[in-house]
């Protein structure tokens, strides 16, 4: 097995405990919570829910065409099916839905947009009756001129996705631009562009393109839906977002008199979200269909091709960079112009194309920018949510730009990124100013493992041998006022419940709650049980996205922990006439500073009190809340050039390394090692955070070195199937890699901690495109980097 | 997914009722045995069969046999079956290799070599290691058995020389007499499971003749004669390899498709018949990489 080839080598700043920190339960690998219960196959997913006979099946008619007016649809013959119980059309549902733009609709009414669109749906008591009546659902079309490509949606006369873009509501820092194909323009203009141009000493302009792409998680989509006869909704999904949900379901179908108490999610155990599970995609469909059946549970369960072509793909883009650089190294300008295609609906993608527009400077200080990230809608699958929002594809171009300009200049890479890089302080493309952070520790321990500026050479003649180092950085993007929220509860035996929204999609969030909430207790993580949400019972969450919740979720369990402590030491100071300062937790018990031999348990007073002198009780059980919302952010800026606003509440920064051997006659590529630093600001859990960063560099080499979704000329997806659409296995594994963790604290995380989730993946395509052009001289400007580019460019060259 | 097509499912227990079947159902009849194809291509209506027989209770068709340097192959053999097998490894270490590179061990522990050639899809990997060792296939029908060699056997993309009332029985091939070592060379995207988007086999014999066939660069796998005549009675070397280089491109008809472009699979053509011949060579004087590594191109 080649995962014996995966070396992971404990650096020093991943070591569990630092000293002196005073932390017993933050900064330990402890065991996954959920480890056991998923080994032995206790965990369940959605679709290992049981509902008994009763349970119906839906199967999708779906759209043959790119863009095409519904003529006509005749659902007689499959109505006559046995077994059918229910065809329901775009007649039964109007409703348009969406999160950051509402632009989406429950099923095609009039228009289909995207090849694999719900035009109807069967609900029978069988799946291969309600497929087979599906296939007997006659639609008429009369088809449309389309747009499939991001560029050509913005000339004059391109046919229009959306001539009623006017009407459709949306956030208030979204700037559609009514009778165009632009869902949203996100402009940053800061400093003087002319003037940074004119100081340049050398500028470089050109195009990057990156195409789109699928999630690909394990576990595809799955949604059951039952409208029960007291009126209300409850819904399990496998989701990133159970309130976001419980939110859109309500708002969309509160026509049939439902409102948010009547709406219940529950959201098991996910396998694989990556942000394909954030927001409402084909969940919908399931709720309104269960609306349809009324007493009956309706289940919709994605089969593969469906979940390449109809959740949410990653936006493609093009992108053109003109940037200026002086002899000494310095970013004199940057003019970055990102056409994104977001597909036929944009009511998430819009926001990935704002989040990288406010970004699009990448980890750099540049005085004068010029940014314009333009959402363009074209007849391909909804784009949306997919781990890196946006910023894996302009860091491909930008950081191929950067190696390329210092190249030209003869200037080292690294040590061009090292006096570009940003600092604490400095002011961000909005004008804001950018948090603490560790990104040149993050550089110079990068340098050090790959033995930047040694060239290695092959054994084989035929290979050769490339470096390359670059930077990275992200920000959640979310509503300013996204919040978080946790419930604390002690039981009997001194141990607790943790109630949280935020979703384990893996990552291991559910440990880390208990690890925040442990240290604060002074309760061991065995103690603690964290599960999955359920909105009747949990408290509100915004979404898993973001990689935020560590820090928005962490903090309202922290805040609930300290409540809980409070109200001990407050119960302790009343009847045991001890001062609250003097009073701390160790070992599962209140300890006194003052009083050596004083140690209550928990377990002695946690639900029943504490008894006092009188032979009362006092107090009773022990619970904490705590809620966090970033009361500092805000999404307002002028449209015109982006300043003003807080819309990013902070960054994570940090720089990877390869050593990439290279086959000049196949272009087969090996990675030798790969290293990667981020700085999470304090690692909760090392083991964890280094189990994002092997994942994320997998999930990002992937996407340079294989992945890449095809269309043909009428919009339908060549690939939606994994013989050809290719994400690695064992035995692509990088020869070696090595996590590095590097802790600058974030002020307002809790104990210090940042995200880390997503950044993990976004340095990968440059990474590889700049070690290619290392070994061989040969630069490939379009994503996938497959080996089939490189050795045709290798060839080219040597013409 | 589940399959919404219907069909008749039929287990014969011996050989007479099986034929019986295809005779009667010709076309409409679809034998089932590791159904790696037959079951996707069921679940994707691309296969309408009205009769789905399984065969895998016929005890002739199980197994392999090593007997006076002929080797057969039942029908039933699976390419796990291959790949376990010490014997296969010592004297067919060729057709070991190729059989490593087919899909994933779970495609491998069901999917049968019979099964490889009358899918007949022109990426078969073990098409032109079967191409190389002139194998021959067995096919019977109630009309009773013929031989057709396997040169004969592939008559275009997806199409045999298979009768409609015939089912393979076994692949029969001899153990080459002379001293020879082999190598096969597969163009995949990645590390794992793939269809080739080229594919080269080549025997090299202790006379300096060689035997060499492609698959997916073709309409159908396919043997390489006129590269064999220039390299027959050679010793490999550097100009030998140029002009062999040259040769193979007159012999391959690689398309575009998603997987690959005809422009790289003509110039991997060209890189993998150098690699093959070096290794089968560096092979054949004990040197040269282990057999089932660095054959992925």
């Amino acid at each position: 097995m080649d995962l014996q080839k995966l070396i992971t080598k404990p650096k020093k700043s991943a070591k569990p405990q630092q000293a002196g920190d005073g932390l017993e339960v933050v900064g330990r690998s402890f065991s996954r919570v959920d480890g056991w219960e998923k080994i032995k196959g206790a965990a369940k997913y959605t679709d290992d829910l049981e509902f008994g006979p009763a349970l119906l099946y839906a199967a999708l008619v779906e759209s043959p065409h790119a863009h095409a007016r519904i003529k006509a649809i005749d659902t007689s013959s499959a109505e006559k099916v046995h077994g059918v119980v229910k065809v329901v059309t775009g007649r039964n549902f109007t409703q348009k839905f969406g999160l950051y733009m509402n632009d989406r609709y429950v099923f095609a009414t009039d228009i289909v947009r995207f090849v694999g669109e719900q035009v109807a749906a069967v609900v029978a008591t069988d799946p291969k009756i309600a497929l087979r009546a599906a296939a007997l659902v006659k639609v008429q079309y009369e088809e449309l001129p389309a747009v499939m490509d991001a560029v050509k949606a913005l000339e004059k006369d391109s046919p229009l996705v959306h001539p009623n873009l006017k009407d459709y509501t949306h956030v208030p820092w979204f700037f559609p631009k009514p009778g165009t194909n632009i869902a949203h323009w996100r402009k940053i203009r800061k400093g003087d562009l002319a003037k940074g141009f004119k100081d340049a000493d050398l500028v470089l302009e050109d195009t990057y393109t990156v195409p789109r792409y699928a999630h690909c998680a394990i576990e595809p989509h799955s949604a059951i839906g039952l409208y029960d006869a007291s009126g209300r909704l409850t819904m399990w999904t496998s989701s990133q977002s159970p309130f976001t949900q419980r939110h859109v379901f309500a708002e969309t179908l509160k026509a049939f008199g439902l409102g948010h108490k009547d709406v219940r999610v529950i959201s098991t155990y996910i396998g694989g979200g990556f942000g394909g599970k954030a927001g409402v995609t084909m969940e919908i469909i399931a709720a309104a269909l269960a609306i349809a059946v009324p007493g009956r549970p309706v289940k919709l369960l994605w089969n593969r091709a469906q979940e390449f072509y109809n959740t949410y793909q990653r936006l493609g883009v093009t992108a053109k960079i003109k940037m200026g650089v002086t002899k000494a190294g310095k970013i004199t300008a940057l003019d970055f112009k990102l056409h994104w295609d977001a597909g036929a609906y944009v009511e998430y993608g819009a926001n990935v194309v704002n989040a990288a527009g406010l970004s699009a400077s990448g980890p750099y200080r540049v005085d004068n920018i010029s940014v314009d990230s333009m959402c363009t809608y074209t007849n391909l699958p909804p784009c949306g949510a997919y781990r890196g929002f946006g910023y894996s594809e302009f860091l491909f171009g930008l950081e191929s730009h950067i190696t390329r300009m210092a190249v030209q200049l003869g200037l080292d890479p690294v040590e061009f990124r090292k006096k570009n890089a940003i600092s604490e302080g400095d002011t961000l493309p909005y004008g804001a100013h950018m948090n603490p952070n560790g990104i040149r520790q993050a550089i110079e321990k990068v340098e050090k493992e790959i033995a930047w500026g040694v060239r290695q050479k092959s054994k084989d003649p035929t290979k050769a041998i490339g470096k390359a180092l670059v930077c990275f950085w992200k920000s959640p993007a979310m509503p300013p006022n996204a919040s978080s929220s946790a419930f604390l509860k002690f039981n009997e035996d001194g141990s607790i419940n943790i109630l949280v929204s935020g979703m384990e999609i893996g990552q291991g969030l559910l440990t880390v709650m208990a690890q925040i909430a442990g240290e604060v207790l002074a309760l061991p993580v065995s103690k603690i049980r964290v599960e999955t949400p359920d909105t009747d019972r949990n408290p509100y969450e915004w979404q898993t996205v973001g990689s935020h919740v560590t820090w928005g979720c962490g903090n309202a369990v922290k805040r609930a922990a300290l409540e809980a402590r409070e109200r001990i030491f407050d119960l302790v100071q009343r009847v045991h006439c001890l001062d609250k300062s003097t009073l701390y937790l160790q070992d599962e018990c209140v300890k006194c500073r003052t009083k050596p031999d004083f140690a209550l348990p928990f377990r002695d007073f946690v639900i029943n009190g504490i008894q006092a002198e009188d032979h009362t009780f006092k107090g009773g059980p022990i619970m904490g809340s705590g809620v966090f919302m970033p009361e500092f952010a805000s999404a307002i800026g002028d449209p015109e050039t982006g300043q003003g606003g807080h819309p990013n509440v902070h960054y994570t920064t940090g720089s990877a390394g390869i050593v990439l051997e290279v086959d000049r006659e196949s272009g087969k590529m090996k990675i030798l090692k790969v290293a990667l630093a981020v700085d999470c600001g304090k690692a909760i859990n090392p083991d964890l955070v280094k189990g994002q960063i092997v994942g994320g560099l997998m999930q990002g080499f992937a996407t340079v070195l294989y992945e890449d979704m095809r269309y043909d000329g009428k919009g339908r997806l060549l690939n939606p199937n994994f013989s050809d659409y290719k994400i690695p296995t064992a035995m692509d594994m990088p020869g070696e890699v090595v996590p590095i963790i590097i802790e600058v604290p974030q002020p307002d995380g809790p104990f210090g901690a940042r995200g880390v989730g997503e950044h993990t993946m976004i340095p990968c395509a440059p990474l590889i495109a700049n070690a290619v052009a290392d070994a061989l001289g040969v630069r490939v400007k379009s994503m996938p980097v497959t080996k089939e580019k490189v050795a045709l460019a290798v060839k080219a060259a040597a013409r | 997914m589940p399959i919404t097509t219907e069909f008749e499912y039929v287990k014969p227990r011996d050989m007479d009722e099986a034929l019986h079947v295809f005779s009667l159902y010709r076309e409409k009849a679809r034998a089932l045995a590791g159904g790696t194809d037959l079951v996707v291509h069921l679940k994707e209506n691309l296969a309408r069969p009205e009769v789905v027989v399984d065969i895998k209770a016929l005890q002739e068709l199980a197994g392999f046999t090593l007997k006076g340097g002929i080797l057969r192959l039942g029908a039933l053999v699976t390419f796990s079956d291959l790949i376990d097998s010490p014997v296969i490894k010592a004297k067919f270490p060729l057709l070991w290799e190729a059989s490593l590179t087919v899909a994933s061990t779970g495609v491998r522990n069901r999917a049968t070599v019979a099964g490889n050639i009358c899918s007949a899809v022109p990426s078969a990997d073990s098409a032109p290691v079967l191409a190389v060792y002139d194998a021959e296939v067995l096919a019977r029908s109630i009309r009773g058995e013929r031989r057709v060699p396997i040169a004969d056997w592939f008559t275009g993309p997806k199409k045999t020389a298979l009768q409609p009332d015939e089912i393979v029985t076994a692949v029969e091939m001899r153990l080459p007499a002379k001293k020879h070592a082999g190598c096969y060379m597969k163009l995949s995207r990645y590390e794992g499971e793939d269809l080739a988007q080229g594919g080269i086999a080549v025997l090299a014999f202790s006379d300096n003749t060689y035997r060499v066939a492609a698959c997916a660069l073709g309409p159908k796998p396919a043997r390489c004669p006129r590269t064999e005549a220039l390299l027959a009675g050679n010793k490999l070397g550097e100009k030998l390899l140029a002009r062999a280089r040259e040769t193979i491109l007159q012999e391959v008809s690689p398309i575009s498709d998603i997987r690959s472009s005809k422009e790289y699979r003509l110039h991997m053509t060209q890189v993998m018949l150098g690699r093959a011949l070096e290794k089968a060579v560096a092979r054949l004087f004990g040197k040269g990489p282990k057999y089932g590594t660095e054959n992925i191109a």
